[in-house]
């Protein structure tokens, strides 16, 4: 009978690694045939140390910590799985055999069974956190429910994959115990069996001493059959299903997070990724080297890069990322999870799963489910319009992902074509790239009204070309911005961080109408083309005036100059003007002073996504806010990484939003709820749409730049401190 | 001795329109007027155009106006100016007026000025004045040819009663064309109490969230002015207006010689879609609003106390 | 057949102006652009030689050298060649000087339909399509808000002072378009690069056989005689409602601003 099992078992194997192995290639053929992705395979030390260190520590799975410890545990165990299912065939045949030299050791022995016992009650946590979330397009009550992260991931798939490792841990144990049982009863072996080398299933094997050693050996064979029948089925489907990704995840997600698209671990955020025109950064400065039949950004499937194909393949569905995505929650049938699925799907040439349709469906994001077109046009077939245009590019999602999926750059690619290939976009782009092209800001405003925030200050603004020759006279270049020069709100806070310099004695110059727009809103919308118009321009008006650090007020200019002009050739060191009024608040340059009565403050801060998630910097801006001696401040639901946008990035600020709830009402909502009559902020596009959330509604709290708040507390130290203090702000 | 000065009475002849009764005060100004109607024309308006001091007027009937686009009015009122021997021939400002007022002067070797806000004759010159680029400049220019071809821009001069008894002419014209031309297959005359489209209007007058959803005042203003409605953002996501009359970055942009803002706060988003108006009013309540610093006129009031009252002055 | 689109080369609405000695506008200045009224023409003029199997789309424009940027603009639309004429006599024409030198231009390049805008931006009169339907004795279909042709027969739609009419008439005509035709696409960057190797070709008064007398200042029929500068929007009035208080200078504010 061993030998009919024996045969049985490696039949249902070679079945099974056949159909693996033919998927490994279809997948490694689909990957493959993707565009270059330069510089994915090194440096490879690098990359594998990172790899390494960030698959066991787990770093990138954020909150949740009861989910991060199972998974973790589920993982080792799959890994310490492995050579025991090799084993598992010998066992067949001979119930005793143990794996070489290690066989025996307690040190093995003890790991395999606690991790198999841990991994069965990770595995069980797992099952019930997936089985918690409803995954219905509609519920019992017939509604939605948008918020769960597993709303549109494949339910049997996951299922499956879970009972799986349920099964074959059980599998183990079962063996172990029945094992331990055989060897332990006997004096010759009992060692063997002992508590030993079988810490936890000795104790059980003793519930199986009465029963024959033949019976027990029978056992133990059999469940070794099972145990590799269940493996095999698991390769085998799994193998058939390349798009089956929760499970493909654990070979995947590997090589993605090895060929990451940053090398030292942090997330693929703040720059986007270049425009890659036949493998080479596109460069405006260059074309005449381009082909006459390039394309530009991505508009069918196979243009993607092979590392962006490799993203679809790995997502394992979680929806860490839909959980947060601003878009999502506020009715856009934009999920990122959604998103990332619908393109391998695409990939893979293959129909949707049931869940995934229902939920595009249900989104609004689908038609009719069909086998997808190798061909199509990826907007306006696998993935509609208002999923591409909905995107703030806020990076919640990116920041999420266990995998390192980078679906912000794909939204900007998939919007690059649009713009540049098809010129199809949003309507209102058509008059925020025409002002860009003609008047260098987003509103089409006067070059010349620039400086006329400067207007009625008390001190004059020293111009570079005009007042100061070169950058080096001055300790600092306060690039202003559009929002700065142009939005009244915009305006005041300019002036403010002006002020506040000029308080601290901090000799400063402006480029007044030498800006012109950073080219964030351009390059987000998919206009590569106009936005590098717009930043080799300032690269040049920096180069002509040697200015190689500027402070900023606007999070996205900070990103744009600091993190995204070094692909044109140009590093600058860009600080924010919160990071620049911390320091001269700690190094004495500037004193805070409290109001006169005891009055507490309550303040909550919104992190804007460009200064935050996207640029590391949550802490400024709390200290400026703890240095004011009144503010008491109150954290909203979702802050420091997991903030919520205000929904005006990824060059939404610019168009109408149309579909679901408003995103900067939502995220209002969150500000109401702490309590705080102040909403402080750090960025004139969150002021200008939180303050638009404010202006509707009848009790909100007052939105406002930090550094008014600062200004305020300076200039009551600068007043006669009695009880006469000034409110200005 | 005057000489003769046609003017084209307006296109719907039924009633003696506003601009209409300007051009022949202003060509009274100038010498005689000769009024020339196109078409049908009832005795009431014939009184009327003495009233506004047409010395003479021409009705003349055309069997193929209502087929043609513009040649005809246009071949018409070349035929009249040759037979009054007008040295000045006033059109009102428009699409139409406009074209038709080219095609005479081409005809007649005449020199043109569009959108004049004033003419004079400076010894034997017609000299004009007109508003370019915005409102930036005011450029005079005077006529060098014989006849002179001007078209004049609504509101440019208060109508004044010359009441004379205006000599009747009857007169046809038959458009015979050489060359091929354009043939009108339907036509619908704009209905008298229509507003102004909204990026036609010269008068615009916009409500926003001052207006707490009541926007009887903005459209008894729009009325009273002639103007069209229009609504800030706030407005349209608010309901009170729909998304085609929304004025702004992500609505339509506005160029009026006068644009009302009422409770609207004056965002930058709004701005920029009516900040090239020539003269602008705004009403709002808050006196931090940022429209404050914009308008030419700026009241910190409320609107629905004050609106009214002005309109019932208007009245 | 051989559609025509007119464009005119334009200082920015947004900037300040120059004149020249005689008084007339500066066409040249710091971001001179193809007038945007003339972008819904060339956007017709596109749908339209799809419209009609075999057209060719050639933009015209009358203008100083630097003219060609506003050519180039409408060749990354999709024009297929440009055309500009230049040639010192012709500046400071009139409307009938420009019309002169258009209409000589479109007869010389064969075109069989003209697209025109509504009005420059900078000048603004509206009477160059007629002048020009006038002089090549075509038939004028002009101020259209929606224009088509069907078997050899085009037909537009027009909104103006006296109401709607729906025009038609045989091919060749002249059309003009407001912006109320339909927004212009926005090149894209393919359509950006493609542009560049489009051709711009130059004509001078000479080659279109039309004489210096013609055209240009010496042939004007108006003269500019002085131009003033009106007084900015300075920072206005505002005034504060007590009572009903403001309305007085509102009605006297509205009264001065309507004339």
């Amino acid at each position: 009978m061993k030998v009919l099992l024996f045969v049985i078992a490696v039949a249902v194997s070679i079945a099974a690694v056949a159909l693996f192995v033919r998927g490994a290639l279809t997948l490694y053929r689909l990957i493959g045939a993707g565009q270059p992705s330069p510089g994915r395979l090194g440096p490879v030390g690098k990359r594998l140390g990172n790899m390494v260190t960030e698959i066991l520590s787990h770093r990138r799975f954020r909150a949740r910590p009861l989910v991060k410890a199972a998974h973790w545990v589920v993982m080792v165990s799959f890994i310490l799985l492995v050579p025991t299912l090799a084993i598992a065939y010998a066992q067949v045949l001979d119930p005793y055999a143990e794996l070489p030299i290690i066989g025996g050791w307690p040190v093995w022995q003890w790991l395999l069974e606690l991790f198999s016992v841990g991994g069965l009650v990770a595995i069980v946590v797992l099952f019930t956190v997936r089985l918690r979330h409803p995954s219905e397009p509609e519920d019992a009550a017939g509604a939605r429910d948008w918020r769960s992260r597993f709303f549109g991931s494949t339910r049997w798939q996951g299922y499956f994959v879970e009972a799986v490792i349920a099964a074959v841990l059980v599998c183990v144990l079962v063996m172990h115990v029945l094992t331990s049982a055989v060897l332990a009863r006997y004096p010759e072996t009992a060692e063997a069996g002992s508590w030993v080398h079988y810490p936890l299933t000795f104790w059980v094997g003793q519930l199986f001493w009465s029963l024959p050693p033949v019976a027990l050996e029978i056992g133990i064979v059999v469940a070794a059959t099972f145990k590799i029948l269940v493996s095999m089925v698991w390769l085998g489907v799994v193998g058939y299903a390349t798009t089956m990704s929760v499970a493909w995840h654990r070979f995947l997600g590997v090589l993605n997070v090895y060929a990451r698209r940053e090398t030292d671990g942090t997330p693929a955020l703040g720059a986007a990724a270049p425009m890659l025109v036949d493998g080479k950064a596109f460069d405006i400065r260059d074309l005449d080297d381009l082909d006459e039949d390039a394309t530009f950004g991505v508009g069918k499937i196979e243009e993607f890069g092979w590392k962006s194909l490799l993203d679809f393949a790995s997502c394992t569905e979680c929806g860490r990322c839909q959980d947060l995505c601003p878009a999502w929650n506020t009715g856009k049938p934009l999920s990122p999870k959604l998103f990332t699925l619908a393109l391998r799907d695409q990939a893979a040439g293959m129909e949707h799963s049931l869940d995934i349709f229902a939920a595009l469906k249900s989104a609004g994001a689908a038609g009719e489910l069909a086998a997808p077109t190798r061909d199509a046009d990826l907007v306006g077939g696998v993935i509609s319009p208002d999923v591409l245009w909905s995107c703030t590019t806020c990076g919640a999602c990116v920041d999420q992902c266990p995998v390192d999926i980078e679906h912000v750059d794909h939204i900007i690619d998939l919007r690059r074509h649009e713009v540049m290939v098809k010129s199809e976009f949003p309507e209102e782009f058509n008059g925020l790239f025409g002002n860009l092209e003609t008047k260098g800001n987003p509103w089409g405003l006067p070059p010349r009204d620039r400086m006329d925030w400067a207007k009625g200050l008390d001190f004059d603004v020293p111009v570079l070309g005009t007042d100061v020759t070169s950058a080096d006279e001055v300790d600092h270049v306060l690039w202003v911005g559009c929002a700065g020069a142009y939005d009244e709100k915009g305006k005041k806070t300019t002036r403010a961080v002006a002020e506040l310099l000029h308080l601290a004695g901090v000799k400063f110059a402006v480029l007044g109408q030498a800006e012109t727009c950073c080219g964030d809103s351009a390059r987000r919308a998919g206009n590569e083309a106009t936005y590098q118009g717009l930043a080799t321009e300032n690269i040049e008006t920096f180069a002509s005036y040697g200015v190689e650090k500027v402070v900023v007020t606007c999070a996205h200019c900070l990103n744009s100059i600091g993190r995204e002009y070094g692909q044109l050739g140009a590093d600058y060191r860009v600080e924010h003007h919160t990071q620049v009024l911390n320091r001269l608040i700690r190094d004495g340059r500037l004193n805070v002073v409290a109001p006169p009565e005891d009055e507490r403050r309550q303040i909550t801060y919104h992190d804007p996504c460009y200064l935050g998630r996207h640029n590391g910097e949550y802490d400024a801006p709390r200290e400026l806010l703890a240095s004011l001696p009144e503010a008491e401040l109150v954290e909203m639901e979702h802050s420091g990484s997991s903030s919520m946008c205000c929904g005006g990035g990824g060059a939404r600020m610019w168009t109408e939003e149309s579909i679901g709830t408003r995103i900067n009402s939502a995220r209002m909502d969150e500000a109401e709820a702490t309590g705080a009559a102040t909403v402080a902020t750090a960025c004139p596009f969150c002021a200008i749409m939180l303050g638009d959330a404010a202006a509707s509604r009848d009790q909100a709290p007052a939105v406002t730049d930090v550094a008014h708040l600062v200004l305020a507390g300076v200039k009551r130290g600068l007043t006669n401190p009695t009880n006469e203090a000034e409110t200005e702000s | 001795m005057s000489e003769n000065v046609v003017v084209l009475v307006g296109a719907n002849a039924e009633v003696l329109d506003a601009s209409t009764a300007e051009l022949l005060t202003l060509a009274g100004q100038l010498g005689r007027p000769v009024a020339v109607v196109a078409g049908e024309a009832p005795q009431a308006l014939v009184a009327e155009l003495g009233r506004f001091g047409a010395a003479e007027v021409h009705l003349v009937s055309c069997p193929q106006l209502s087929d043609s686009l513009v040649l005809a009015k246009a071949a018409l009122l070349a035929d009249r100016a040759v037979a009054a021997h007008a040295k000045v021939i006033l059109v009102a400002s428009g699409l139409e007026g406009n074209e038709v007022a080219g095609l005479v002067a081409a005809k007649l070797s005449a020199g043109l000025i569009t959108d004049v806000v004033t003419a004079r004759f400076e010894t034997a010159e017609l000299v004009a004045d007109k508003v370019v680029w915005a409102g930036k400049y005011t450029v005079t220019a005077k006529v060098l040819t014989e006849v002179a071809v001007l078209t004049v821009k609504p509101n440019s001069c208060v109508p004044l009663i010359a009441e004379v008894e205006a000599e009747v002419r009857q007169a046809r014209f038959d458009f015979e064309p050489v060359a091929p031309v354009a043939r009108v297959i339907s036509a619908e005359p704009t209905a008298a109490t229509k507003r102004p489209k909204l990026v036609e209007a010269n008068v615009v007058v916009s409500g926003g969230r001052g207006t707490d959803g009541d926007f009887a005042p903005v459209e008894a203003l729009a009325d009273a002015l002639g103007g069209a409605v229009g609504g800030s953002r706030a407005a349209v996501d608010a309901g009170y207006v729909p998304q085609t009359l929304q004025v702004g970055q992500t609505g339509k942009s506005v160029s009026p010689d006068l644009y009302v803002a009422l409770g609207i706060s004056g965002a930058i988003q709004h701005i920029a879609g009516m900040r090239t108006a020539r003269r602008i009013l705004a009403v709002n309540s808050d006196p931090e609003a940022p429209i404050h610093r914009l308008a030419d006129l700026s009241v910190v009031g409320d609107l629905k106390t004050i609106v009214p009252a002005v309109v019932a002055r208007l009245g | 057949m051989r559609i025509i689109a007119l464009v005119k080369y334009v200082p920015d609405s947004g900037d300040e102006v120059g004149f020249e000695a005689d008084l007339s506008l500066g066409r040249v200045g710091p971001s001179s652009r193809l007038s945007e009224l003339d972008e819904y023409a060339v956007e017709q003029a596109l749908r339209l030689r799809t419209e009609l199997a075999g057209a060719t789309l050639t933009v015209l424009s009358v203008g100083p050298a630097e003219a060609e940027s506003a050519l180039r603009k409408a060749l990354q639309m999709g024009a297929d060649d440009a055309v500009l004429v230049t040639d010192e006599a012709i500046a400071g024409s009139d409307v009938f000087g420009t019309a002169t030198v258009l209409s000589a231009a479109i007869r010389s390049l064969e075109g069989g339909l003209v697209v025109a805008g509504m009005s420059s931006t900078d000048a603004g009169l509206g009477v160059v399509p007629a002048l020009l339907a006038d002089s090549l004795c075509w038939p004028l279909l002009s101020q259209a808000a929606a224009v088509s042709v069907e078997a050899g027969l085009a037909k537009i739609a027009r909104v103006d002072e006296t109401g709607s009419r729906v025009v038609e008439a045989a091919l060749p005509a002249v059309v003009s378009v407001t912006d109320q035709s339909g927004e212009p696409r926005y090149p894209s960057f393919k359509d950006v690069l493609a542009a560049k190797k489009k051709s711009v070709a130059t004509l001078t008064l000479a080659d279109l056989g039309v004489d210096a007398s013609a055209v240009g200042v010496g042939s004007a029929r108006v003269e500019v005689l002085a131009v003033g500068r009106n007084p900015d929007r300075a920072a206005g009035r505002v005034i504060v409602d007590v009572d009903g208080s403001s309305v007085d200078e509102i009605v006297d504010f509205l009264a001065a601003a309507t004339k």
